[in-house]
């Protein structure tokens, strides 16, 4: 049984422990590591590693001081040099090539975002749990196979995000960022559409916009679309 | 054949013919005023005759974008080209399917026409800069003033500019310069979708290459205008729909991108029991010719260039 936990969660820092009851890892290290071990009642020492998606700060600002404690970083090359980093605790690893970290093995993918080498990952444990982790992307190039646990980014949603620039709350240029770097709420729909979702115990949706989102509508629209459980941390 | 005939008398009382009305209301509440020498409902025409035979790409099968596209994007479309004043036989636009979104987008022709009407300009010019020329300017109140330009003929080489230059003379003499370098025009060729990911240059036999100084040219002329025109008049219906039409643009791409390649094959782990897959990579563009449609022919093809890289 898989337990989620989201120390933190917005363009101001990305961090999710999960754990499977024996190998607790970190998707994320966005925000500093004292943050992190305030947040974990200071538990930190059986977090086994940490898988960092891309270089941008609210995704890796802790990762230096992770590597300092000990703790495995997996990355892409393209990331890894992005940030700057080297060592033998920075771990470069390859979309679709598997490997193993404790009891998880763990596929990366390819990620549409406009930095280096950007990935999500697809989580599977000795349970039969599988887990998809996927943030700052516009897009999901593939479907996936059994998963009882999706946490995906659900960033804006087109409407709010036309009236904030027709209201001049927004810039216009962000919105052309924004089309082609992170998850519409149509999107997000349109990928748990393609996606069997029979075993999905829980769907997590990350990373909301703090202008362009609307917490509850986003909550219930996903509920009332697949019928299962969804968190907004 | 009859059926197909009587479909597309449906689908043109429901777009052509409803753009014609909006357009009419616009102008009786004085919202829109045309030029004397443009005629919407012939621009409506040229443009329905070309709606026929512009057919979607390739992953919509070649069909045309009459059957294929909404409704509302025809209409949208259409009317977007009519509030420009635009005329698509003249070659200020062309239409293009994205999925089922049909856009309008205009060339830099039509850039142009639009900036005079607006704007009253008298002329719009550009020319290219290169080493060894001599270029003079001032700077008052931020602006350049007095742009002097000096070229011996030996200097032409199109392997050797320097930058460009846009010149917008207006009725009271009043003239606004845009400069550029030769870098800050690459780096707006870098957003093009026919350049690669980490692409610095042009490509050998590239239209950018092939034709540098014409592409420099509506490069600096684009910019003039964009900003010029969104400068000089505090809003109107012109403006509004001159600005839409980049954006719905940008949102047709994205979102035919995004339905062209997500949710695809099934790529699965089982635990300890890895399985790699790989996935096809995507072939990348190709170049064209002809001096005089270049500029032309490359920012329609640009346009219609889905598959490319985002940036």
């Amino acid at each position: 049984m898989i337990e989620v936990k989201a120390l933190a969660s917005s363009s101001k820092g990305n961090c999710y422990h999960i754990t499977d009851g024996k190998t607790p890892l970190l998707l994320e290290a966005g925000i500093k590591f004292k943050e992190i071990q305030r947040k974990l009642d200071f538990q930190t020492s059986k977090i086994k590693a940490c898988l960092i998606t891309h270089e941008h700060k609210d995704h890796c600002a802790g990762v230096p001081d992770m590597l300092k404690n000990g703790k495995n970083c997996y990355m892409s090359k393209g990331t890894a040099e992005a940030i700057g980093i080297e060592g033998h605790r920075v771990k470069t690893i390859n979309a679709k090539e598997s490997f193993t970290v404790g009891t998880w093995t763990i596929l990366p993918f390819e990620v549409e975002h406009d930095v280096a080498e950007p990935l999500g990952f697809l989580l599977a444990n000795e349970d039969g749990d599988k887990l998809l982790f996927a943030t700052d992307t516009y897009y999901i190039r593939y479907k996936f196979k059994g998963l009882t646990h999706i946490l995906c980014e659900c960033n804006y949603s087109l409407d709010i995000l036309n009236k904030n620039i027709a209201d001049g709350r927004i810039p216009k240029m962000m919105k052309k960022r924004l089309l082609r770097s992170h998850f519409s709420l149509k999107n997000v729909k349109e990928f748990l559409e393609a996606n069997d979702l029979q075993k999905v115990r829980e769907i997590w949706l990350l990373h909301l916009s703090d202008n362009n989102s609307d917490e509850r509508r986003f909550k219930d629209e996903i509920q009332a679309l697949t019928g299962k459980p969804v968190y907004v941390p | 054949m009859s059926k197909n005939k009587q479909e597309l008398a449906m689908i043109k009382k429901d777009t052509v013919d409803v753009v014609a009305g909006k357009v009419k209301q616009f102008q009786e509440k004085g919202e829109l005023h045309f030029p004397t020498n443009y005629s919407p409902e012939n621009a409506m025409k040229s443009a329905w005759l070309k709606l026929q035979e512009i057919k979607t790409g390739k992953q919509d099968g070649y069909r045309p974008v009459l059957e294929v596209c909404s409704k509302d994007s025809v209409a949208n479309s259409l009317l977007n080209m009519v509030v420009q004043g635009l005329n698509p036989a003249k070659n200020q636009g062309y239409f293009i399917a994205y999925g089922h979104s049909l856009t309008f987008q205009r060339s830099y022709f039509g850039t142009m026409a639009v900036t005079k009407r607006v704007t009253g300009a008298q002329s719009i010019d550009a020319n290219v800069i290169y080493k060894g020329d001599e270029v003079d300017y001032e700077m008052k109140h931020g602006k350049i003033t007095n742009l002097t330009h000096k070229q011996k003929f030996g200097n032409i080489d199109k392997e050797k500019i320097d930058g460009a230059y846009a010149v917008i003379v207006l009725p009271n003499d009043q003239v606004y310069y845009e400069l550029m370098t030769m870098d800050e025009i690459r780096q707006a060729w870098s957003k093009s979708q026919m350049w690669g990911k980490d692409q610095k240059e042009e490509k050998k036999g590239s239209t950018h290459d092939e034709f540098k100084q014409e592409m420099a040219k509506k490069t600096v002329i684009n910019r003039a205008c964009k900003k010029f025109i969104n400068s000089s008049d505090d809003g109107s219906l012109v403006i509004d729909h001159f600005n839409q039409t980049d954006e719905s643009a940008e949102e047709a791409q994205v979102e035919e991108e995004i339905s062209n390649n997500a949710n695809g094959d099934v790529i699965d782990i089982e635990y300890n029991e890895p399985e790699p897959e790989q996935e096809p990579e995507q072939p990348s563009d190709q170049p064209d010719d002809d001096l005089e449609q270049a500029a032309m022919d490359f920012e329609q093809k640009e346009a219609q260039t889905t598959n490319g890289p985002s940036f």
